[in-house]
């Protein structure tokens, strides 16, 4: 029963991983991806290693566990950011909405 | 049932990867190269949890930490090369070209 739950937990992590990637790919900015994967990424991954927590057969340690998923939600907005820093001081090209009226 | 789910999340997680190269090939600027590394690095991550749990194995979980750390730091040091390097308003003009082609 425990191991039906670890594997569903499991589906819904990798299902909140192709969802970031298909917003990586489909998003048509710089900012916009690094928003998709930011918070798409970091979540799914961190939902898929409790799904390896909960998994009765493994021997796998519960606080190496708790540190993995502390290192990802530490470690993967902070890249995101940088992205979107470095994109925004560089000024590179971004999208605008062709429908809304320019204020300049 | 719990094998038919895992394969199935096994399959998902290889679509995000493939899904992250093709980002990686097209990407119109520098950036997005970058964003892309750092996903297919952390789908590789995702993946050493999935096999993690097939094999029964304790000793992925080193290298979940390791290849993680790994990616982080490859897109620090790119950044940080690429804030003294990239020209103003990038090398490339993504948008104008979609519209052409």
């Amino acid at each position: 029963m425990q191991e039906l739950l670890s594997s569903v937990v499991m589906l819904i992590g990798a299902i909140l991983i192709v969802i970031a990637m298909i917003g990586t790919v489909r998003f048509p900015d710089v900012f916009c991806r690094a928003h998709a994967l930011g918070k798409g990424l970091t979540f799914g991954l961190m939902v898929l290693l409790i799904g390896l927590w909960l998994d009765p057969y493994s021997e796998v340690s519960g606080l190496k566990i708790v540190a993995a998923i502390f290192f990802q939600f530490v470690t993967l907005p902070v890249a995101s950011h940088l992205l979107s820093r470095l994109s925004y001081e560089k000024n590179l090209p971004r999208y605008r909405n062709p429908t809304s009226s320019p204020k300049e | 049932m719990s094998d038919l789910l895992f394969q199935i999340a096994l399959i998902l997680m290889g679509v995000a990867m493939l899904l992250g190269f093709y980002r990686m090939a097209k990407g119109p600027t520098v950036v997005d190269r970058i964003l892309a590394f750092d996903a297919v690095v952390l789908c590789t991550v995702g993946l050493t949890a999935l096999l993690s749990r097939w094999w029964q194995s304790e000793f992925f979980i080193e290298l979940i930490l390791i290849v993680s750390s790994l990616g982080f730091f490859g897109t620090v040091a790119f950044v940080f090369f690429l804030q003294e390097s990239l020209p103003y308003g990038g090398d490339e003009k993504p948008h104008e070209k979609e519209e052409e082609s």
